[in-house]
């Protein structure tokens, strides 16, 4: 990628990590940019982006968009408590975190006081795999983002809402990093929304670190629904202490190509995780989900459920990985993986790993691909539903079951809304259940 | 209302009827009855439009209009309605929004008004009750976990909800205990009136005990072979086909 060269030979940081930004470049010139020889990026080839004039995204691209401009974007969740990143930088003045309980703090990384910014030591310490290469990357040009912070036994009722909005007239790289540290038993929601302008090209590349202190409980909602022009590149990295809880969703909508790898650490006791995914891809889409759950330690317990639902000619990816460590016994680990394909242009690759050095474990493992079913569809026809309403109406259905996991009244909401329409569903629900 | 004409139908190139006549006027049930494969369901499957079966002769009109032209959502639309023998399961599809979907689509046809959630729950609540189900039904996933009684009376409640011209019940007694039989009977004799009719499709004469039809018909090798009132039934139940068949042969 020639723009990517330009990008990491103009890179001039100041400040504290100045150095470690430059090691991190070199990192990535080091390993370039991977490509589909490597197994963890068989399915996913990075050649449309060679061609993009991409630029780092800068200061004054942050302030590219107001809140006019905001409003019009389709954000599918509200909250109090919101965080606006417009290409990379945090926007205060569109962000409203006054209303935060006491022992929940939230910091933009570039406005981060010098204790603050200790925290960041971690992103410049690590090395790199070659398959993450783009992770080095986010550190390179690591200028904004968030520290978010909960103390002992804090506890967020609503949840705490990231906006990312990609706005971007050129196109644009942008490296936004959220680290989350969750204390003792501390609670918390976190909703990473990512929305754009119509048309942009750029890449988002973003990085999440969530570190889970022993009883800490964190939900864990992401919604991608950038423009299908927009390029996505990002990583979730959750590490649990002694009987942690993360619960992750991840749903797909938007985006030309999407590459999410979400790595859970359960390391230590009672530690456990759920990760559910759901994609839906259109036209010539491809979104590839690698999730790793490493068990590290017995009595340790994972569920994972993705399902993705793709028509036209997209494409999807799913690669999970279960890793349960030598001698740790006690674990459980379930993953599911179902595929529909709503075309014949269509195209999925699931693959299930399992590597299991233990010998008392419960683990299984499951990968399906199908079609509608044609029976079901007369079925449905028959009563007097047309054809396309009773497709659509089949493919929420099978969309369900990850809806059912998913507990935040907004990403389910919106998922109905993509599906059957606005409350189409959820209307009728709710009467039924008041009768 | 409905009038099949010289019906010739295959599936895989396999001949399965063979020159079916039938006549259903407004009001009347009729029960077509006929030994394993002799053409029952693929006649009820025609006549719902299911894909997979190819018309090869003959000509079905429903109130006017040439039935087999018309897409299966539109022919619900015209009032045709069929209660499968096997009602499909649709996990994560829900059962209100399905019946809500199927009514606001067959109005919608109809040039008719669309009806709110309020509305449409208003309708439906008096009726699962009706056929013995409970209210619960309509929240939960269509058919999914029902036992085989309950995909029937389901499939009733349904009939009763869309308030179809000709219903076809496609061996709706198959697999039935007495009591679900008896259960679903009453949810189909209560909408019998002047104008709707039936088409009952069975095997056995036990369900026409308590759906009394007002014709008997028996298919064999897909033909109506022989016609007649309801104590036709009875004389089937008494001999098997076997006299029949052999005659016909």
């Amino acid at each position: 990628m020639e723009a990517l060269e330009r990008i990491l030979a103009d890179l001039a940081p100041a400040g504290p990590h100045a150095e470690a930004r430059l090691r991190a470049a070199e990192q990535v010139r080091a390993h370039g940019v991977p490509s589909t020889r490597q197994e963890a990026w068989k399915y996913t080839s990075l050649a449309s982006l060679k061609d993009v004039a991409y630029r780092a995204a800068n200061a004054a691209d942050g302030a590219a968009l107001d809140a006019q401009a905001l409003a019009a974007l389709p954000l599918a969740s509200a909250s109090p408590h919101r965080a606006v990143l417009v290409n990379g930088r945090f926007r205060a003045d569109l962000s409203t975190l006054d209303a935060l309980p006491a022992g929940i703090r939230v910091h933009s990384i570039a406005a981060a006081a010098a204790a603050e910014a200790g925290q960041l030591a971690p992103v410049y310490a690590e090395e790199i795999r070659p398959e993450a290469v783009f992770t080095a990357l986010n550190a390179a040009l690591l200028d904004d983002g968030l520290i978010i912070e909960a103390d002992a036994d804090a506890h967020l009722d609503a949840p705490l809402h990231l906006v990312f909005v990609a706005a971007g007239a050129t196109p644009l790289l942008r490296a936004p990093r959220v680290i989350v540290r969750a204390g003792r038993h501390a609670r918390l929601r976190i909703i990473e929304e990512f929305v754009g302008q119509e048309g942009d090209r750029g890449l988002t590349n973003v990085v999440s670190d969530l570190a889970l202190e022993e009883g800490a409980v964190l939900e864990h909602h992401r919604l991608q629904n950038e423009p299908d022009s927009t390029a996505q590149i990002g990583r979730v990295r959750a590490t649990l202490a002694a009987n942690a809880t993360f619960n992750s969703d991840s749903v797909t909508f938007g985006g030309a190509l999407t590459r999410i790898d979400i790595e859970v650490a359960l390391a230590a006791r009672g530690a456990r995780c759920r990760l559910n995914g759901l994609f839906t891809t259109a036209g010539t889409q491809h979104v590839d989900h690698h999730t790793l759950i490493d068990h590290q330690v017995g009595d340790t317990h994972s569920e994972e459920l993705y399902r993705g639902i793709l028509d036209g000619r997209s494409r999807g990816v799913f690669n999970g990985k279960v890793l349960v460590r030598r001698d740790a016994q006690c674990i459980t680990a379930h993953q599911a993986s179902n595929n529909l394909l709503l075309s014949r242009q269509a195209e999925v690759d699931t693959k299930p790993e399992l590597e299991i050095y233990a010998d008392d474990v419960s683990c299984a493992h499951g990968a399906t691909v199908g079609e509608l079913d044609t029976q079901a569809l007369f079925y449905l026809r028959s009563r007097g539903i047309d054809e396309a309403q009773a497709r659509a109406l089949l493919t929420y259905a099978f969309a369900e079951k990850v809806v059912e996991t998913i507990p935040l009244d907004s990403i389910r909401h919106a998922i109905e809304e993509r599906f059957i329409g606005a409350g189409a569903l959820s209307e009728l629900e709710a009467l039924l259940e008041q009768s | 209302m409905l009038e099949i004409k010289n019906l010739h139908a295959e599936v895989d190139g396999k001949p399965i009827l063979r020159g079916i006549d039938l006549v259903v006027r407004p009001g009347e049930t009729h029960a077509i009855m006929g030994p394993n494969g002799s053409g029952k369901s693929t006649l009820s499957h025609v006549l719902a439009g299911r894909e997979g079966y190819t018309v090869t002769g003959g000509s079905v009109t429903f109130n006017g209009k040439p039935l087999l032209e018309l897409e299966p959502e539109e022919r619900a639309g015209e009032g045709v309605f069929l209660a499968f023998q096997y009602p499909l399961e649709i996990p994560g599809g829900n059962n209100g929004y399905m019946l809500k979907a199927a009514l606001n689509g067959i109005r919608a046809y109809r040039g008719e008004k669309e009806l709110s959630a309020v509305d449409f729950l208003k309708l439906v609540k008096a009726r699962v009750k009706a056929v013995g189900l409970d209210e619960s039904l309509l929240n939960r996933p269509v058919n999914e976990g029902f036992s085989g009684g309950e995909k029937k009376r389901n499939e009733v409640f349904q009939m009763s909800v869309l308030e179809p011209r000709l219903a076809i019940l496609d061996e709706t007694d198959s697999g039935l205990d007495i009591d679900a039989l008896k259960a679903v009977a009453e949810g189909v004799n209560a909408l019998r009136d002047d104008t709707r009719s039936f088409i009952v499709v069975t095997h056995y004469q036990r369900l026409l005990d308590y759906i009394v039809p007002d014709y008997v018909h028996v298919l064999s090798k897909g033909r109506i072979i022989k016609s007649g009132g309801k104590e036709l039934a009875l004389e089937l139940e008494a001999r098997g086909y076997d006299w029949l068949t052999s005659e016909a042969a």
